[in-house]
């Protein structure tokens, strides 16, 4: 995948809690400096590599235990996307990011796991953004991830973004609707206790406070603390196991979020080609996410 | 001692039931609920050792198990033989496969005896409910094992110091699938949904049970295959004078969300239950030398499983695919059965089940035949009553289904033969279990 040609590279895969902080600090300086919500649409011309990044036995334990993973020595892909994104973090905390972190909502995910990695492997990441958009709501931005061990890309993660009431200037108004919902048959459960944000956000360092508490939840604008989009999507990919096989694409769409406790009801299914997952709240019905894992054909 | 051990056979001979025992079956938290599972299977086997006077006769092998099981309980059946009458010569292990248990025994020991390895063996099972083990959480569990590999005091102390006190209130066990995170009821309620089968059938299926279990405790059918245990004469769960009526009035308990109406009640789904069951099993050498009469000889079993995380089928229904299977291995048709035990986990596991094999679609697409696998008449489908109205110990239950059908394929057998009629007796024994699973087994008069 083509990404800009100017790389800087980064002494070791950065950590999140510092992102965090600079992410609220960069929020603040965009406002202030703007005093509209209008981004600059030129999105920072850099990749991001960090070289010889390694998964480390205990770490990735827990991961596959809070997952519901098996505990084999192969990474789950949502485990690779753990080890990842804090690179992808780094570039949208630049100073010259145009879209706030804080406030950005993680809207899709789409990985691309060509091989299966291991417990072992030497990984290289890359990442880089690219494809400011306007979305009916806000600015859409992707950032993209790739994973290569022994020179060749075994992982490509597009995770996107949105930005909630940024407006490109003139940007054409995208008012596609969303299908509405009817609720399908489950074939089971997730019972997602009021802590599984923050264990997923120890795991994966994700410390968005959205995720952790009631009270840093709620001064973001949320009633309770939600769960990270990709623990849902983790736990479907989890759902599908060992049918998935070594090579696939997997997709997903997040729509409601998940308020914390929760007992979503979900449906992960055989299709024609691969698995269909959908979640939704059971009594409101509300789609929470919907996605695919299909077999990579080579 | 080497004189006992038997010379291998090879090919298979027979093995037989020869007789069972088994305590009364109680309702949860009633007459049992101080008695541990080692109790129990205990006096299940201390009984069966008094009717067929096994006292200090060491067995080829008992095997048993036990679904809700302490990890203190790691030789429950070694534990068992040891506290029993039995000789302490004799061997033991356990086995667990979710309410597939005690057939799973049965199973298993009768194929050592076909094989030669052994001239006698008992089978059982044993479940609480009222006695379940509970656990710490899984915090808790993780700081104590982290304690107790810590080499110095500061260590210990920063793993006590993890502990929150969320993390002292106890783990109970669940009943639910650990994949799907659904009941086995809930799990049930799907699959009774997509056969939309009726309230009304359901209700009949339970009075039926209920019905023809009182009739063969008063016709003294069980007299010599239970024993009296704590105060218990009869299964605790039995209601001989429910009625229609009586079960039209219990609400719905199980399906509640679904878009079909909710049919499962407490009346036609099985209670929580505690209770144990022993098989007696044997070549026929080794029957002919302790002067005992081989009631039926277990053929072949068939075991299956369903995918049912990805909602393929329904959780109970693996032994829909088996039972073509273990058929179709000795030319068999269900018609040709003159008895079906089909375990009553619930009413409708006993209707979907028959639903499928009645149906002509299912039959060709899923089961790769040319239409329907076939009907069960309902004179010949659980004929002294099942789970619904005894009550179903997880683990005792594939016990207690192979005693009581032993015994009634014998009668049977000496009737006919008694009127010159000398073909074969067959039943099929059917049990679902958790975790997909279905074991299946062919049972025949001897």
């Amino acid at each position: 995948m083509t990404s800009p040609a100017t790389q800087v590279a980064l002494p070791r895969v950065p950590g999140l809690g510092g992102l965090y902080g600079r992410g609220a600090w960069a929020a603040a300086r965009l406002a202030a400096a703007r005093g509209t919500r209008t981004p600059s649409p030129a999105l920072p011309d850099v990749t991001y590599v960090v070289d010889d990044v390694r998964a480390e036995p205990d770490h990735l334990t827990t991961y596959q235990h809070l997952l519901h993973e098996p505990a084999t020595d192969a990474l789950p892909a949502g485990y690779v996307h753990v080890l990842g994104f804090p690179v992808a973090m780094a570039l949208m905390v630049r100073p010259d990011f145009p879209l706030p972190l804080l406030g950005m909502v993680h809207v899709a995910n789409r990985v691309e796991q060509r091989q299966a990695l291991t417990l072992g492997d030497r990984l290289s990441v890359r990442a880089w953004a690219r494809d400011l958009r306007p979305h009916r709501s806000g600015t859409q931005v992707d950032l993209v991830t790739e994973v290569s061990t022994a020179g060749a890309v075994a992982w490509l993660g597009v995770s996107t973004y949105l930005a909630k009431g940024v407006r490109l200037p003139d940007a054409p108004r995208d008012d596609a609707e969303r299908p509405a919902f009817t609720p399908p048959v489950r074939t089971g459960r997730w019972e997602l206790p009021a802590d599984v944000g923050r264990r997923y956000a120890a795991v994966s360092g994700d410390r968005n406070p959205i995720h952790l508490s009631p009270v840093t939840a709620r001064a973001l604008g949320f009633p309770r603390a939600i769960a990270h989009g990709m623990y849902t999507a983790s736990r479907a990919l989890a759902d599908v196991g060992a049918a998935r096989g070594d090579a696939f694409t997997w997709a997903v769409e997040f729509a409601a979020p998940v308020l914390l406790p929760a007992t979503p009801d979900v449906r992960v299914v055989p299709e024609a080609d691969g698995f269909a997952f959908t979640a939704w709240h059971p009594r409101s019905g509300r789609l929470h996410l919907a996605g695919t894992v299909t077999p990579l054909h080579p | 001692m080497a004189t006992r051990t038997p010379s291998t056979s090879p090919t298979p001979r027979a093995a037989y039931v020869l007789g069972g025992n088994r305590i009364p079956f109680a309702r949860a938290g009633g007459k049992y609920a101080q008695a541990s599972n080692q109790d129990m299977l205990t006096a299940a086997l201390d009984g069966l050792v008094a009717r067929y006077g096994l006292q200090g006769e060491s067995i080829g092998e008992v095997a048993a198990g036990a679904v809700l099981k302490h990890s203190r309980d790691f030789n429950l059946t070694r534990e068992a033989v040891l506290g029993s009458a039995l000789a302490p010569t004799t061997p033991a292990y356990d086995v667990q496969q979710a309410c597939a248990t005690g057939l799973e025994t049965v199973v298993s020991l009768s194929n050592k005896i076909r094989l030669g390895q052994l001239e006698s063996a008992i089978a059982g099972g044993v479940d609480t409910t009222s006695d379940a083990p509970i656990a710490v959480s899984e915090k808790l569990r993780r700081v104590l094992l982290d304690v107790s590999h810590a080499k110095t005091p500061q260590q210990r102390l920063q793993a006590l110091a993890r502990l929150r006190p969320k993390d002292l209130a106890p783990a109970t066990p669940r009943t639910s699938e650990p994949r799907t995170h659904l009941s086995m009821g809930e799990h049930q309620a799907l699959t009774t949904a997509q056969w939309e089968i009726t309230r009304e059938a359901q209700d009949e299926v339970a009075l039926r049970s209920h019905q023809r279990l009182a009739a063969a405790y008063d016709d003294g059918f069980f007299d010599d295959l239970v024993t009296p245990y704590r105060g218990l004469t009869r299964d605790a769960n039995l209601r001989a004078d429910t009625s229609l009526e009586k079960l039209a009035k219990l609400k719905p308990t199980f399906g509640l969300g679904l878009d079909a109406p909710a049919t499962m009640t407490a009346g036609n789904s099985t209670p929580l239950t505690d209770g144990a069951s022993t098989v007696l099993l044997g070549s026929a050498d080794w029957a002919a030398a302790h002067d005992l009469t081989p009631l039926a000889a277990v053929v072949d079993a068939e075991a299956g499983a369903v995918d049912f995380v990805h909602g393929v089928d329904g959780l109970l229904m693996a032994p829909v695919f088996a039972v073509p299977r273990l058929l179709a291995r000795h030319g068999l048709r269900l018609e040709d059965l003159e008895y079906v035990e089909i375990h009553e986990a619930f009413a409708s596991t006993v209707l979907t089940t028959l639903a499928a094999w009645g149906s002509e679609e299912f039959g060709r697409e899923r089961l790769g035949l040319d239409g329907a696998f076939g009907t069960v008449d309902p004179a010949r489908l659980n004929v002294h009553g099942s789970s619904l109205a005894a009550g179903h110990p997880f683990a005792a239950t594939g016990g207690r289904i192979v005693a009581t059908i032993a015994k009634e394929l014998h009668a049977r057998r000496a009737s006919q033969v008694a009127a010159g009629d000398d073909s074969p007796v067959r039943a099929l024994v059917s049990v679902c279990a958790a975790g997909g699973l279905g074991l299946t087994a062919l049972l025949e008069a001897a």
